[in-house]
């Protein structure tokens, strides 16, 4: 039980921070961006191809978290542009379509040229031993990592004028565009943001679990679900539901089947909107 | 200071402000005085960059500004605080004020002009913004608006949901903010409150002017003594 709790935790606040990203675009622009997982899956197979050119792994993981970048602003820069002409609900619609069309595109291409291509890093040692449970060192510095990008993000929302300016835009855009700030240019970065926490994700994560190419779903799926219980816009609240539900996805897939567990996942969402429209920690409207 | 002429505005095509002009000179208070509906908000909007105006033109310190967005329009030195306030409510009242010079750092002589013309602020920096009262909320609208430095402050209904002592505080802190040379151009539907507090005013009547003149003159004209002073 305690080492499905702690395997949970290990697994949920990757969720919180692939989820984290998400969220921000939604709650900055209104922009649902189902294009997330790919970003993820995207960066991986930089992290692949640096290592397999002979790049050292902490050069090829920076080269991961550019290209996660990249992909953020070119999506800003491209299909992105058309979306933002719009408002509301056309807006979520149509960001939800075309992203959904990028997704696609790369995993139809990733699985043509690369089928069955999947990065793992793996970290040496022996197991640590927490709470009387054997963790694998790979697992606890994935964590370690996932935590302190946490910590970055809530220090950049909290401390510094920039992410007090993403937080205004997110509580009140016209507030905002009245002390001078550009919603647009928020939205930009925070893209590009998003998208390098998807790599950073996606390469801690492979220090835990194999990403394949065929990942892109699942990571949005997951991502999205957490988003919900969390609250749109909240990233505290992702990092709270990633927990709360990477721990009932472990204890679930071990209690009842993997096969279950997304429903199990699914079903807490459900109940969460349910209970709670605006999500755990969301802005009450 | 500000100049406005033949502005046009409205939404989905259809104008509901039309051949509008007025102007405020520096060091000036200038009301728009007009009954619900008369169209002060959308003209306002289209002045400060938040709707974009579908004729006329508008320059302030003798530069064009037609249709530059509100967030540029804040940095040329007009502040505009809505009737709506337009708050950060999940912020604190001190984070309020810093984002008001954004991005600069809030400036400490601004702030402390802030905090003694709205001492309730001093009192409740770590309050969130959205806990507070309308009276209060408003105190911070107007502190947040100074943080940038304006020239010139634009204040939508200013007494909007405040009870009549509070709006007649609200005009004492714009009547001392003038005091220290700051122009301010006000829309009033509380006629009485605007008309001893301004210079001159302008007179909004579906979408159009009717009258001007100085707020003397405003005080004697019947129309206006009966229309909005209660007076026959
Ligand atoms: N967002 C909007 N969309 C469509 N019509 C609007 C909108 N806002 C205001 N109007 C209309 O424009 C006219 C003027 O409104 P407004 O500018 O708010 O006047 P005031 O501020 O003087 O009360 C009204 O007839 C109102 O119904
Ligand atoms: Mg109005």
């Amino acid at each position: 039980m305690i080492a499905n709790v702690l395997d949970g935790i290990v697994f949920g606040i990757q969720l919180g921070l692939w989820a984290a990203g998400l969220t921000l675009v939604y709650g900055l622009g209104g922009v649902l961006n189902l294009a997330h997982g790919q970003i993820a899956v995207i960066s991986a197979v930089a992290l692949a191809f640096g290592m397999d050119a002979g790049l050292p792994v902490l050069p090829a993981a920076g080269l991961a978290l550019l290209v996660g970048g990249v992909v953020g602003l070119f999506l800003d820069l491209t299909i992105l542009r058309p979306v933002y002409r719009l408002q509301g609900e056309a807006r979520v619609l149509l960001s939800l379509l075309l992203t959904l069309g990028v997704a696609f595109i790369v995993d139809g291409f990733l699985n043509w040229r690369y089928p069955g291509r999947s990065l793992s890093l793996f970290i040496g040692g022996g197991a640590i031993e927490i709470l009387g449970v054997p963790m694998r060192r790979g697992s606890l510095l994935a964590s370690a990592i996932t935590l302190v990008a946490f910590a970055a993000l809530f220090s950049f929302f909290r401390f510094t004028a920039l992410g007090r300016a993403v937080r205004s835009v997110i509580e009140d855009e016209e507030g905002a565009r009245l002390v001078g700030i550009d919603p647009a240019r928020m939205l930009r970065l925070i893209l590009v943001l998003s998208g390098v926490l998807a790599a950073l994700v996606a390469v801690t994560r492979s220090m835990v679990v194999s990403v394949d190419v065929q990942a892109g779903f699942g990571i949005t799926v997951l991502a999205l679900i957490v988003t919900v219980v969390g609250g749109l816009g909240s990233v505290s609240g992702a990092l709270l539901a990633g927990i709360i539900l990477g721990i009932v996805n472990v204890i679930a897939a071990d209690v009842i089947g993997t096969f279950m567990s997304l429903v199990i996942l699914l079903l807490a969402a459900a109940v969460t909107i349910l209970m709670r429209p605006s999500g755990l920690l969301g802005v009450e409207e | 200071m500000l100049e406005v002429t033949g502005l046009a505005a409205g939404y989905e095509g259809n104008d509901v402000v039309e051949d509008v002009s007025f102007h405020v000179d520096p060091g000036e208070a200038v009301m728009i005085i007009g009954s619900n509906g008369a169209g002060k908000t959308t003209l306002f909007r289209s002045v400060v960059g938040l709707l974009a105006p579908s004729s006329g033109e508008v320059r302030y310190e003798g530069a064009g500004i037609t249709g530059v967005p509100a967030q540029r329009i804040v940095r040329l030195g007009i502040s505009f605080v809505p009737a709506e306030r337009r708050l950060f409510p999940r912020m604190t009242v001190q984070e309020n004020l810093a984002l008001g010079a954004y991005p600069g750092r809030p400036d400490p002589g601004t702030t402390e002009l802030v905090m003694d013309l709205f001492p309730r602020l001093a009192e409740r920096r770590r309050q969130r913004a959205g806990t507070m009262s309308g009276g209060e909320q408003q105190m911070l609208a107007v502190g947040r608006a100074l943080m940038a430095d304006p020239r010139l402050i634009v204040l939508d209904e200013p007494t909007t949901g405040l009870a009549p002592k509070l709006a007649a505080e609200a005009y004492e802190a714009l009547s001392a903010l003038r005091d220290r040379g700051l122009t301010v151009l006000v829309a009033e539907q509380q006629v009485p409150l605007a008309m001893a507090f301004s210079d001159r005013g302008y007179v909004l009547e579906n979408g159009r002017i009717r009258t001007q003149g100085t707020s003397a003159e405003l005080a004697d004209d019947p129309d206006v003594r009966r229309a909005y002073l209660g007076i026959t």
